[in-house]
């Protein structure tokens, strides 16, 4: 057994207690012999304090913690001469006798061939290590808390996103199962969503649709668009409208239901619903008794709106025949409108009882001061109605120079206005009317046979009111309720015996008289029903003194010469001849000028 | 009477030293303070009629700052691997603690426990999780130091596989 002061002078070993003192450390050899620890020098008073005063000097491993045996019986290499650093254990904890702890650690080192062993109390610097670690360790779970609150957090959002977004799906598919028409818009009524059924009627793909502003994707007219619009500003929860027409290579007609989104107020969901066929229907049911302005349903009629839809389809000149009052320019208009020039100017013109020159510079426009009084240049109606239809009534009765132009125009395609030399291209499809008999206007020379033959490429005969007789009641029906529109008046039907007056009078003056005739009653009427009473004189009077036999035969013969027969039986007396065809006065005079009967 | 080496190992913070002063001492503070190096405790069970005294080895908690010494496993008779529930990354802590342990001393007993059950509606660790490390052939428990719930068990299981003659089924190559 060695001491490192067992030889030395005691200057040298109190010296080496003051150090192990200063150092507040204890320090063992390892003696292999015998296979303890013997104490060197004297110990610090935490260690005696802690294990009582050594007994012979030697470290009883019993009494100290297991940690600190374990690590003295393994192999060290610094004490194998195998290391010459100091070799340390790490902390342990020990308990003292007070019941409380403290932290040492051990140090090993070979002086020599000696093995010491020395054991320190970690002091000051060692708490601030630990509370350095402590605070490390606290911050990085707190940390953790926070990022697992919002973590906690993000996860219920996502989870109330996902759920908000599973319920606006279900919403949607739930639209597409029930098969529903509908377009879904948002607060800047652009499309977000489209059902399949949608997307199926306007003939679209939903990525053409989806973003785009509503209007661009339900191609509605101007008017219905407003309404539309109206429809969809409203403050209501639900409007609807329509049926409007939805344009494209197949017209569709739609009635609208508009309803806000419940869960974005700012939202709409249109509803189509598509009503094509009804529509169609029901253009095909009021087809059959009117067409474009012209009403009746008579198998006359049907046939008139027949060859209307067919000279529409070609580009040909049309020649209208009709007594006066029959509608002649309503059929122009409805040729033109079912026509390919629909888009293009109508111009009617009168050609009745103009002269020469006027009617040519009428149609064919003028260079300034081409005669008298004109004072500009001026464009003619052929000029005016360039791409569209320029509508020629009573056809027969312009002067010969002004049907040599016309024909001229007719084949050449254009014109030259008066006072100018060089001629201009027009595309204009005319239209002619008459109430002549331009065969016989032919024959007797007033009328250019060539001319009528270009005229007349398509012809359309139009019946007089007597030809169709069970138009009358729809006919009047239709003028009672115009012209309630236009007086504000409320008259509601015509009482069963005025009908039978309408429907048993003449109408020499055809639709037109008719339509004069329901605008006096309407006048005339007190009630909410046309009376016999409150119909025009000359109608109320035939009935009262016609024999029926006189009005057949008016219908059946010729009206001009049964009107100059009449005559002159009455020997010239016009109130007589009136009688005689059992109509008024009024009506017998008016006829005479318009057949242009001029009796001596 | 015959002594055993158990480790406690884990990510820090994950209650070993809770577990510990509970099985121990039947204590439990709130209080955090972190073990820095090793205490040792000793407790005695008793398995199939014979006394057993457990050297309980509190290491500090392995993370960044301390990284378990090899040369504290050595002589370790079994040990216990313990994790936070409500902290995912402690389970991974543990993963690479075992493969340390095998390193150091072999195929030792050792059972698994998921530490703070009272908190479980925050914990980060699953069922599925759970079912994984058993498929590993780990024990795993799941306890909590501050109700006392497991504890017993913990140290109960290993003793017992301890004191086993034939290899326990927790042990891993
Ligand atoms: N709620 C709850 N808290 C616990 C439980 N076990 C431990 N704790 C708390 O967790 C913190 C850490 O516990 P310790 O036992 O010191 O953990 P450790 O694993 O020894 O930590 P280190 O020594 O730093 O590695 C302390 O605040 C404990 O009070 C438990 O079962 N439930
Ligand atoms: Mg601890």
């Amino acid at each position: 057994m060695t001491s490192p002061l067992r030889h030395s002078d005691p200057s040298d070993h109190s010296l080496f207690n003051h150090v192990l003192s200063a150092l507040d450390i204890v320090v063992f050899e390892y003696d292999e012999n015998s296979g303890t620890f013997q104490l060197q020098g004297a110990p610090p008073g935490w260690w005696t304090q802690c294990f009582g005063p050594e007994r012979d000097a030697s470290l009883d491993l019993h009494r100290c913690s297991p940690f600190l045996r374990d690590y003295l019986a393994d192999p060290h290499p610094v004490w194998e001469g195998q290391s010459d650093r100091l070799e340390k254990s790490g902390p342990w904890t020990e308990s003292d006798r007070q019941g409380g702890t403290m932290t040492l650690e051990a140090s090993l080192l070979s002086i020599g061939s000696r093995k010491l062993v020395l054991i320190e109390r970690l002091g000051l610097d060692f708490e601030d290590m630990r509370s350095i670690v402590q605070r490390a360790r606290e911050r990085m779970l707190a940390e953790d808390r926070t990022a697992k609150v919002h973590r906690t957090t993000q996860t219920r959002l996502i989870g109330q996103l996902e759920a908000s977004e599973r319920t606006k799906d279900d919403a949607l598919a739930l639209l597409q199962h029930l098969g529903i028409t509908a377009l879904v818009l948002d607060e800047r009524r652009h499309v977000t969503f489209a059902t399949d059924r949608a997307l199926a009627l306007l003939g679209i793909e939903s990525s053409t649709v989806v973003g785009q502003a509503w209007e661009r994707v339900l191609p509605f007219q101007e008017h219905d668009c407003q309404l539309v619009q109206h429809l969809l500003a409203g403050a209501s929860h639900t409007g609807s409208g329509g049926p409007f027409c939805l344009d494209g290579a197949r017209p569709k007609w739609v009635e609208v239901d508009i309803h806000r989104d419940p869960r974005h107020p700012d939202r709409r969901i249109i509803v189509l619903h598509d009503r094509t066929e009804v529509q169609t229907l029901r253009q095909a049911l009021t087809e059959q008794a009117s067409f474009y302005d012209l009403v009746g349903k008579s198998p006359a009629m049907l046939r008139v709106y027949q060859l209307v839809r067919d000279v529409a389809q070609v580009d040909t000149t049309v020649l209208i025949e009709g007594e006066t009052g029959t509608g002649k320019e309503l059929i122009a208009r409805a040729i033109h409108s079912s026509s390919g020039r629909k888009h293009k100017p109508f111009i009617a013109a009168n050609c009745a009882g103009l002269t020469d020159s006027i009617l040519t510079s009428q149609l064919f426009g003028h260079k300034r001061g081409a005669f008298t009084g004109a004072v500009n240049d001026q464009e003619g109606l052929f000029e005016a109605a360039e791409g569209g239809t320029l509508f020629l009534d009573e056809i027969g009765d312009i002067p010969p120079n002004v049907q040599t132009a016309l024909l001229r125009v007719l084949q050449e395609k254009e014109i030259t206005r008066l006072g100018e030399a060089k001629p201009r291209k027009v595309n204009v499809r005319v239209v002619a009317a008459t109430h002549h008999n331009l065969s016989e206007d032919v024959v007797r020379g007033s009328f250019r046979a060539d001319l009528l033959y270009r005229i007349r490429i398509a012809r359309i005969h139009l019946p007089a009111i007597r030809e169709r007789r069970e138009d009358i009641p729809l006919l009047a029906q239709a003028f009672l309720s115009q012209v309630c529109t236009a007086t504000r008046k409320t008259v509601d039907r015509l009482a069963p015996e005025t009908l039978r007056r309408l429907m048993s009078y003449p109408w020499p003056g055809n639709v037109r008289e008719l339509r004069s005739a329901i605008e006096f009653s309407v006048i005339s009427c007190k009630g909410n029903e046309v009376l016999p009473a409150d119909l025009p004189p000359e109608i109320v009077e035939s009935q009262v003194q016609a024999s029926p036999s006189v009005v057949i035969q008016l219908v059946d013969r010729d009206e001009k010469s049964r009107l100059l027969a009449a005559l002159s039986d009455a020997k010239g007396n016009r109130t007589e001849a009136a009688k005689r065809l059992g109509v008024s006065r009024a009506t017998f005079y008016r006829r005479l000028v318009e057949l242009d009967i001029h009796p001596q | 009477m015959m002594q055993k080496k158990i480790c406690m190992l884990g990510g820090f913070a994950v209650g070993k030293t809770s577990l510990v002063r509970r099985f121990v001492t039947n204590v439990f503070s709130d209080h955090y303070q972190t073990t820095i190096g090793v205490t040792v405790e000793k407790k005695c069970v008793t398995v199939d009629n014979r006394e057993l005294t457990l050297i309980l080895w509190d290491l500090y908690g392995e993370d960044e700052f301390q990284h378990v010494r090899e040369s504290y496993l050595r002589g370790s008779s079994g040990y216990i691997l313990v994790m936070d529930g409500t902290r995912r990354a402690t389970l991974d802590t543990a993963l690479v603690l075992q493969q340390t342990v095998v390193k150091a001393v072999g195929a030792v007993p050792f059972v698994s426990i998921i530490n703070k059950s009272d908190l479980r509606s925050d914990w980060e660790i699953d069922e599925a999780a759970i079912e994984q490390l058993r498929e590993r052939g780990w024990t795993v428990l799941i306890g909590s130091a501050k109700l006392g719930q497991g504890v017993e068990e913990l140290f109960g299981r290993l003793a017992t596989q301890m004191m086993s003659p034939s290899p326990p089924p927790g042990m891993c190559p």
